[in-house]
């Protein structure tokens, strides 16, 4: 009985941690680059109107516009004007030194194709030539930088000028004003659009806990896709599989840490829809206008929309609420069901952060804050102490009666304590409170790319992965990955810590009287240590502090008690040995 | 104990998923934690109980109610679940018959 129950937890404890694996984000080694194949001229549908000959050679070196922003850099594709070359200034890709700086939109042809197009559809019936993705525009200025906005230009050669200006903030922001001047004598009505095409399939990284794929809030309603269901949920000839009409909103493609997002006019009545373009295999997200801006003859029409790519820092994302009125934008962090609780205890690591300048010590100071709330509930717990020992008598008798029937010594032992008035145990109750504190530094840890490359003290250099020394090659002595093998064989050194301050938690606390379970017990600290060597080391060290800290509580808690035992109740010769 | 019989498919489903799940905290999450209850049986013992016995429903409600007592301002001690009504009926019945009888 006893050996089938080690047998069942132990099956039990390897199903969750395989369970673990299979639906939660693990570190992955460098992704391999994306093989899909694409035709580098078909990757993006060109607009319903296009003209016939507006297919020019793509030859030569495409012209490009640079951006120099405070935040960001890249180039403006001059060819179909187009946002499709970004990379962020204050974000590496890893924590090396010398690390390349992440890339958010990328060019068609290269390994990972995302960018950001807009333009005019026409109507039904109408035979005007539309710029498109082949167009070379002409420019006004040698460079885009943060606030000199810079125009771009196109004529159709039959009477439509189609200007674009762009501007970019200090941060992520563009601000694209498209504009049509219409010099044929004829009324014109065109339809704006502005979308993020992505051209591969990333590899995701964030599992069940982050969302990454296409997101949108139109209508007070975020809409998570996901990359499959655009796949599969889409069928010529549009190419659509899902759409929702609303006034303003937003609509992108985002990843864990990275958002490529469209804004149109928040004022304006637009259709937002996901798709992939099965030939071109790419997802296209982004919004086309429900009503044709009219443009009179000799007249100006003019659409105004944002275009957000970089890092979604969440104080930044706000702003950008706050300020240009986007609805949700907040929601493109993924805060999860829980968000009134993950974002408020985001806010106050923030804080923290602020005041210490390091997210490691943030989150200890987080923690000893919860602790101390906590306090009043575990000193009540523990306030009986003095209690117990009077009754020890009584119950090592109870022991001695019930030794072969653990389940009536449990049952008789806590009668005792009821009539005695006294309990050990602090309760079911506060452990429950506890837990959503663990689930939102679980959580922010995983999604804010604020942890992101957090350093702490000694070699962790980012607080969101795992502990990258490892045991099993004796902490970096022998020139081996053991990873490359098995991802279990991965021990860091705080896991290897959190692991003792569990060891240490359990003797502390009153052992379980039924052996099956004892064994059972002792088992855990070590599964729970290789379980812990792969989550984020924040956690880890979250959790080593936390047990410390509490191994600290019981500690001074039981040292008042005695203090004061030995002056009232119970004489210093008899104290009991437990305790 | 189990009145499982004149339950529904989705009913059983749940009470399935419920006990499972604490059979799991209690196999897992438990030792981790160490033991904190109050109470005998201790309230994952009391929660499979009371969804065996009450359904899934009734159940977590008792089981919910029970964690909530779980607290140092409870005195705690041995709490068992509940009989369902009709079987406390029932022995409530027989006791008063047996009492009318002794009179």
């Amino acid at each position: 009985m006893d050996i089938r129950r080690v047998i069942l937890a132990t099956l039990l404890s390897a199903l969750v941690l395989l369970g673990f694996d299979y639906f939660m984000p693990q570190p992955k080694p460098q992704p391999a680059v994306a093989t899909q194949e694409h035709a580098d001229t078909q990757a993006s549908r060109p607009p319903s109107a296009a003209a016939p000959g507006s297919a020019a050679a793509d030859d030569g070196v495409p012209a490009r516009l640079p951006i120099d922003a405070v935040d960001v850099s890249g180039s403006v594709n001059l060819r179909g004007a187009r946002l499709d070359d970004l990379v962020l200034r204050g974000y590496h890709e890893t924590v090396k030194p010398g690390s390349p700086l992440v890339r958010v939109l990328e060019a068609q042809g290269q390994p990972h194709p995302t960018y950001v197009e807009f333009g005019w559809y026409g109507q039904p019936g109408q035979t005007v030539r539309l710029p498109d993705a082949h167009s070379v525009w002409k420019t006004d200025a040698q460079k885009l930088g943060s606030n000199s906005p810079v125009t771009l230009s196109w004529s159709n050669d039959a009477g439509l000028t189609f200007e674009i200006v762009l501007a970019i903030d200090r941060d992520y922001m563009f601000t694209v004003t498209q504009r049509v001047r219409n010099a044929t004598g004829d009324q014109v009505a065109l339809v704006p659009y502005s979308r993020v095409v992505r051209a591969y399939t990333p590899e995701e990284t964030g599992g069940m806990l982050v969302h990454e794929g296409p997101i949108s809030v139109i209508n007070g309603r975020m809409e998570e896709g996901s990359y499959k269901s655009l796949r599969t949920n889409s069928t010529a000839p549009n190419f659509v599989s899902w759409s929702a009409s609303g006034t303003g909103g937003w609509a992108g493609i985002t990843d864990k840490y990275w958002l490529a997002a469209v804004v149109p006019d928040q004022k304006s009545d637009v259709n937002g829809t996901y798709g992939f373009d099965t030939p071109a295999g790419a997802y296209e997200v982004g919004f086309t206008g429900r009503a044709p801006v009219t443009v009179a003859a000799n007249g100006v029409g003019e659409s105004t929309a944002h275009v957000f790519a970089g890092a979604k820092e969440v104080r930044l994302l706000e702003r950008y609420e706050n300020e240009l009125h986007i609805p949700d934008f907040w929601k493109a962090v993924d805060f999860g069901w829980f968000a009134f609780l993950t974002r408020p205890v985001f806010f106050v690591l923030d804080w923290l952060y602020q005041l210490f300048g390091n997210f490691g010590l943030a989150l200890l100071t987080f923690t000893l804050i919860v602790k101390t709330l906590f306090f009043p509930l575990a000193a009540k717990g523990f306030r009986s102490a003095a209690a117990m020992r009077s009754v020890q008598p009584k119950m090592q008798a109870i022991r001695e009666r019930y030794k072969s029937d653990p389940v009536q010594m449990n049952q008789k032992i806590m009668q005792l304590y009821r009539e005695e008035g006294v309990n050990p145990a602090s309760g079911c109750l506060p452990l429950l409170i506890q837990a959503p504190v663990f689930w939102c530094l679980y959580k922010d840890l995983y999604v804010t790319i604020e942890m992101r490359h957090a350093p702490f003290f000694g070699w962790i250099h980012d607080l969101s992965a795992p502990d990258p020394t490892n045991l099993f090659n004796l902490f970096g002595l022998i020139p081996w990955d053991p990873t490359t093998l098995s991802g279990m064989l991965l021990l860091g050194v705080w896991p290897i810590l959190y692991g003792a301050t569990m060891f240490l938690m359990q003797k502390m606390n009153p052992a379980t009287v039924d052996p099956a379970q004892k064994q059972i017990f002792m088992a855990m600290p070590f599964i729970f240590t290789f379980f812990m060597a792969r989550q984020p080391v924040g956690l880890v060290i979250y959790y080593c502090w936390n047990n410390l800290l509490t191994v600290a509580q019981q500690m001074v808690i039981q040292r008042v008690h005695r203090d004061r035992s030995k002056t009232t109740i119970i004489p210093p010769a008899k104290k009991a040995r437990k305790g | 104990m189990s009145v499982d019989s004149g339950r529904s498919m989705l009913g059983r489903c749940a009470c399935g998923a419920l006990v499972g799940g604490m059979r799991l905290w209690q196999i897992v999450g438990r030792p981790v934690a160490g033991p904190n209850c109050r109470f005998h049986p201790s309230c994952s013992e009391y929660g499979v109980e009371a969804v065996q016995t009450h359904g899934a429903l009734r159940g977590s409600w008792l089981a919910a109610s029970r964690i909530l007592r779980c607290n140092p301002w409870n005195p705690g001690g041995y709490d068992p679940v509940p009989l369902p009504r009709a079987i406390a009926g029932a022995v409530a019945d027989i006791g008063s018959a047996q009492e009318a009888s002794m009179q």
